[in-house]
């Protein structure tokens, strides 16, 4: 690495403040780092720790009301911080240039994405507008998107998230800065595109020569993609390390914290529960179809899913978005009621109950949801928001009920003071406890779990997955825990399904299915998942196994197998014939006919295993 | 585990808004008017006196009069803001009017309110073709031309009190039910209300318990705004005759009365009245506004 | 587009026969007695009755409700006709009647429109540019103030003023003097008809009569346009695409612009909203300057009981609401590629 090279951009002790009664609160406060030319560094913290607003005030820029209050920002032998607003808006997307979450919110909706993009480009260069037209698709080109020329007339609203964070690439590399600011650029990607994105970006920058802060709360992206890596704790830089010793030998509390349970883990997986366990749910059969407005069409969201968990067991159930897993996750606890069904709970069908005979399962049968801030009711104390199952479903006096409510406060590790508090204030992490304690108060059996730490930063994911980890253990209570985030699934279940288009295309144990895929969908989909692990980085091992084209509609299913038009395997059987789920000799199932045959499990690239 | 150290477990504060301050001093005066206005006036506000078309004090006799008032030396209390051309003492009527403008405005608008915010929930929450004709018949009622429409409404089926605030709380409850409605549509599928599904709260009880307070927040919000324009509405009806009927004390009344003198310089029967709506309505915009920023 | 609007006119037609039903309905319910506000409290029973059958309201409810709506056109035009019906007080049909008094008050209350719309655009603006400033406070304090005033006492107060105080107001009586002879009429509307007969004389006079009440209605309108236009300004600069525009070092000037594009889309309906209600609201304004428009026209239709023009009135007034808020969505949706027909 060239270490000994000149910074490109140096920032000392920076601060920077939003006015709140009377004073400032400073979310960035005293925070120096240094970036070098053709670096990609990682920048990491908790939500609300300020990374956002520090990546924006070292281009000089900070969201009104608030502002700079000292330090400096070299860059190019100049403080950025004494330039005028017009000399820095000359230097921005010029120098320093940023991409930022939620790319469609970040595109103007109102005009084409071409003539942003020409806006960008000539408002540093005096190219006139057919040569920013020209640039635009050149750009977009460059970023891989199909059809730059009919794309150039498309509008913010008409794009995919992840084509809308490509014309964001190309809009902030347009006029070639030697910086490239990313704030969060994958969140709310799929697994797949993200990881294409990520290459894209990080191909195009090696390109063009510029240097990359990832600003990001996936330790997978950062230890795939970043050369070091700063932490960003109580406004200040705590931690700056090249992320192979970062990932290693961590030395700041925070650091350790948020890798605490990459440590802990190392190699093993989670021990398998006892052969002998019941079942405590059966899903013979389950199909779930949505009817289109206006038309005769159904979209199939969930088509012939089956699947087992027996008592105590943590099961987790990933795919992309639209792969039907969160409707399965509604289905079995009846939020839905599926088209079709024979769902076994402790023996009894509950999939076609209605909804007053499945109210005495409701006690035994729990759901937490994605979206903790939305999963209270802001108006209610904590208090009654624990105890409003109990009212429903239990006969208990009011000091009972509080006794329990105390009771399951204790098991997710929360303060009983909290009882008297609202929801409003609390963070993330905090709520998600109290929901995962509504859906315990009742001692439920089974545990539905979707996307539960999606929201979550580093340090609460881990202490959730913890906390899910120990309930799971000391109470026997099974999990199916959905979610997209395999890191997570390897570190809290024994056996994993995979689904795409509404099936399950593979099934097995955690360490089976991570360690060798069989499906070819797994297969990519592993391939893509970004691992917390430096020594098996992405950008040093190219890949193969990448899927190509566009996931079928699941109003128009093929006739064969479903990934038949992406796989890169596939012949001409394979689009005629529907796959069937099989069991293999080693307990694992899969659907695919080419799998089944070989036996021998394909061996994978080193990226799925996992430290 | 201490990813929650940093939290403080104290309410967030809460900043002075002088706006909202205003607000609350001027609503909260023309409540307490609307309780003791038609009492501590110096003269009935619905009987005439014998002198006609008095103009009010000039500034320098104000001193005079008021100690004049208050040793009870003066033959009789003063006018402060003069009669009108039949003779009622203006600032009588001025103090008098909130009983009649607010009683109408507020009656008006909970009715509407109330209405409006059950419809609302019903039409949102339950999707079906009884919902779907509400939600029509509330479009047809939306587009009546508002006053046009109380003015019709008042004149055909009688100038009173409970007549006013029957066709108002027609024209505003279609903005209820739509308001509370749309809401209601992004509150249903919160986590919260699956959250309650999931445990097996029947679905009317989730509806009100969960999914009403919930959308409450711009009913309530719209309801200062409502308030005032009833007021306005209110003394508009009167001020082109089809509104309550005099001597009731009613500020458009009383405006109406002196409008017909302004043109010949007898402003003073006229322009109290509409200083007090002015103030008033004013007091209540800013009284939803700082609701609004402080709720949204 | 074309298909939008014409399901949009489609939708609009049957809102407006439900609410002609509704009108018929409602005002024949009401406890008012045309008839005896006809003849007079004194009138004999004959003269009672025979004027109840020359109105036609010895009939069954709905058969006066099918002679509305013209499905019995030997006893009189109907809807279907292209007839309201003729008043009862005056004997004319009230089409043409409201032909008559509706231009004025379009003319007025466009121009108020006109005038408030532009001056509230750099106001607002000017408030949303910094947020919390002191500029920003007297806009916004000015915005709840102006939304919040009785226009029919300002416009006294006004006439007070301008016309016996200082004298540089023509007096309040209507849009001409008795003694100016009015041009024919071309459009219907006083202004643009002066102008096509090249009777300059008359769009001076009528000019000078239209200022008070044109300020008026615009210092009272421009309070809610002046807190839409600022609050969606403001909402637009500290959009996403906003602050994402400057971090790539776009000119002020397109910051500017892209701004201003997206705070205009989502006012147009509002404007669409306070220009209805505009339109039935200067009942009160033309009332205090003597305007012969359509409010002047349902004022004296409703103290008279005179149903039939009551329901020429709300029907045209709805009418004319409908077709403006087709326009400016038909507008908004020029400006945001978003919404899609």
């Amino acid at each position: 690495m060239s270490n000994l090279e000149k910074p490109l951009l140096d920032a000392r002790d920076l601060i920077v403040g939003y006015p709140s009664g009377g004073h400032y609160s400073r979310p960035v406060n005293g925070a120096s780092l240094t970036i070098r030319p053709r670096e990609v560094v990682g920048l990491i913290g908790d939500a609300g720790s300020g990374k956002s607003t520090l990546a924006l005030a070292l281009m000089g820029l900070v969201q009104a009301p608030g502002r700079i209050l000292g330090g400096s920002v070299e860059f190019g032998g100049q403080d950025l911080t004494k330039l005028s607003e017009d000399e820095l808006r000359a230097f921005r997307g010029r120098d320093i240039s940023a991409i930022v979450q939620n790319p469609r919110g970040a595109l103007n909706p109102l005009i084409r994405i071409g003539e942003q993009i020409s806006n960008a480009y000539r408002a540093h260069t005096r190219a006139t507008p057919a040569e920013g037209r020209a640039k635009a698709i050149e750009m977009l080109t460059m970023v891989g998107i199909n059809d730059p020329e009919r794309r150039v007339n498309a509008y913010a609203h008409e794009l995919s998230g992840g084509m809308a964070q490509r014309a964001m690439i190309a809009m902030a590399l347009a006029a070639k800065p030697r910086l490239l600011i990313a704030d969060e650029p994958t969140s709310g990607l799929d697994v797949t595109i993200q990881a294409q994105l990520l290459d894209q970006m990080w191909q195009t920058v090696q390109d063009t020569e510029s240097a990359i802060l990832l600003v990001s709360q996936d330790l997978g992206a950062i230890a795939n993609y970043c050369d070091r890596v700063l932490a960003l704790h109580d406004g200040k830089i705590v931690e700056d390390a090249p992320v192979r010793q970062f990932f290693a030998m961590p030395q700041h509390d925070y650091s350790k914290e948020i890798l605490g349970l990459h440590h802990a883990q190392g190699d093993r997986f989670p021990e398998q529960v006892s052969d002998a366990a019941n079942d405590i749910l059966e899903v013979e059969k389950l199909r779930m179809e949505f009817p289109v407005r206006n038309s005769d069409n159904v979209v199939h969201a969930v088509g012939d899913f089956r699947l087992n968990i027996k008592a105590g067991e943590a099961v987790g159930l990933v795919g992309e978005s639209g792969s039907g897993k969160t409707t399965v996750g509604r289905c079995l606890v009846r939020l839905l009621d599926p088209t079709e069904s024979i769902i076994r709970f402790d023996g009894f069908d509950i999939g076609s109950l209605d909804q007053r005979s499945m109210r005495k399962f409701r006690s035994r049968i729990q759901f937490v949801f994605q979206d903790p801030f939305d999963s209270v009711n802001p108006r209610w104390s904590v208090s009654d928001i624990l105890i409003e199952p109990l009212r429903q479903l239990a006969d208990m006096s009011r000091a009972e009920r509080r006794k329990r409510a105390e009771e399951v406060m204790e098991l997710v590790g929360l303060p009983v003071e909290l009882l008297e508090r609202k929801p409003r204030g609390l963070g993330a992490g905090i709520l998600q406890r109290i929901n995962i304690a509504r859906a315990l108060i009742c001692e439920p059996e089974f545990l539905v779990l979707d996307e539960p730490t999606s929201v979550l930063a580093p340090r609460a994911r881990n202490a959730l997955i913890e906390l899910l980890g120990k309930l799971q253990k000391e109470l026997g209570i099974a999990l199916l825990f959905i979610t997209h985030d395999l890191t997570t699934v390897r570190y809290l279940c024994q056996r994993v399904a995979v689904m795409y288009l509404g099936q399950i295309v593979e099934e097995g144990s955690v360490e089976q299915v991570f360690t060798a895929p069989r499906h070819p969908y797994s297969q990519a989909l592993l391939e893509a998942h970004l691992f917390p692990d430096p020594d098996h980085r992405r950008v040093d091992h190219p890949s193969d196994s990448a899927l190509d084209g566009e996931i079928p509609s699941p109003i128009d299913l093929p006739t064969g197998c479903y990934l038949a038009s992406r796989c890169p395997h596939a012949d001409e059987t394979c689009r005629s014939i529907p796959q069937n789920l099989s069991v293999l000799s080693d307990g694992q199932t899969v659907r695919c006919w080419k799998a089944e045959h070989e036996e021998e499990p394909a061996e994978m690239a080193p990226a799925t295993k996992t430290g | 585990m201490n990813e929650f150290a940093d939290t403080t477990f104290a309410a967030p504060k809460r900043r002075f808004n002088w706006l909202f301050a205003i607000g609350v001093t001027i609503v909260a005066g023309v409540t307490l008017l609307a309780l003791i206005g038609p009492y501590i006036g110096p003269y009935d506000p619905t009987l005439t006196t014998p002198r006609v078309s008095v103009p009010p004090p000039s500034l320098s006799e104000i001193p005079g009069l008021l100690f004049g008032s208050f040793s009870n030396t003066l033959e009789h209390p003063p006018h402060w803001m003069g009669t009108d051309s039949s003779g009622y003492d203006v600032f009588s009527r001025v103090i008098a009017a909130p009983r009649t403008d607010l009683t109408i405005a507020l009656a008006a608008n909970f009715v509407s309110l109330g209405i409006g915010a059950v419809l609302g929930l019903l039409a949102g929450y339950f999707r079906n073709w009884g919902t779907e004709l509400l939600m029509r018949v509330s479009d047809v009622l939306q587009s009546f031309p508002v006053f046009i429409s109380a003015m019709v409404l008042v004149a055909l089926a009688g100038r009173s009190m409970g007549n006013i605030v029957l066709a108002l709380a027609l024209v505003y409850t279609p903005i209820y039910i739509r308001l509370t409605r749309a809401e209601v549509l992004q509150k249903k599928v919160a986590g919260y209300v699956e959250a309650a599904r999931a445990m097996g709260t029947p679905e009317i009880a989730i509806a009100f318990r969960h999914v009403l307070p919930n959308s409450m927040t711009p009913a309530l919000i719209q309801s200062s705004v409502t308030i005032g324009f009833a007021i306005l509405l209110t003394s508009g009806l009167s001020f082109v005759g089809a509104g309550v009927r005099p001597p009731t004390p009613e500020w458009g009344l009383s405006i109406s009365t002196g409008a017909n003198q302004i043109i010949l310089g007898e402003w003073w029967p006229s322009v109290f009245p509409g200083i007090a709506i002015s103030i008033t309505v004013f007091g209540f915009a800013v009284l939803g506004n700082a609701l609004e920023e402080r709720y949204e | 587009m074309l298909k939008y609007v014409s399901r949009r006119v489609g939708v609009g037609l049957l809102q407006l026969l439900a609410l002609t039903i509704a009108v018929f309905f409602i005002i024949r319910l009401l406890p008012a007695d045309p008839v005896a506000r006809l003849v007079g409290m004194n009138a004999s029973p004959e003269a009672y009755a025979q004027a109840e059958q020359q109105l036609g309201l010895h009939r069954p409810l709905l058969t006066q409700l099918g002679v509305y709506l013209g499905f019995d056109p030997e006893i009189a035009p109907g809807l279907i006709q292209a007839s309201l019906g003729v008043s009862w007080v005056t004997g004319e049909p009230v089409l043409k009647e409201i032909g008559t008094f509706l231009p004025v008050t379009l003319q007025l209350v466009t121009l108020a429109f006109v005038f408030a719309f532009v001056l509230s655009v750099p106001i607002g603006m000017a408030g949303a540019l910094n947020p919390g400033g002191g500029a920003d406070k007297g806009v916004f304090v000015y915005s709840l103030f102006a939304g919040s005033q009785p226009e029919f006492w300002w416009g006294l107060l006004l006439i007070y003023l301008c016309f016996f105080q200082w004298g540089i107001a023509p007096a309040p009586l209507g849009l001409l003097s008795p003694l100016t002879s009015a041009p024919e009429p071309i459009t219907g509307f006083l202004l643009v008809d002066a102008v096509l007969r090249g009777r300059f004389d008359v769009l001076h006079e009528a000019l000078s009569h239209l200022v008070l009440p044109v300020i008026c209605l615009s210092f009272v309108v421009s309070g809610p346009i002046i807190k839409m236009i600022r609050q969606n300004m403001m909402r637009a600069l500290q959009s996403d695409f906003i602050l994402y525009g400057r971090s790539i070092g776009l000119p002020k000037k397109r910051i500017g612009r892209y701004a201003l594009r997206a705070a205009m889309a989502p006012s147009m309906t509002i404007i669409g909203i306070l220009y209805g209600f505009m339109l039935s609201g200067a009942v009160l304004i033309e009332s205090v300057f003597s305007l012969n428009g359509i409010g002047q026209y349902a004022i004296r239709s409703v103290l008279n009981f005179d149903y039939p023009a009551i329901q020429g009135v709300v029907l045209v007034i709805a009418a004319v609401s409908l077709v403006i808020y087709l326009l400016l969505d038909l507008i908004q949706a020029a400006i945001d590629p978003r919404i899609v027909y």
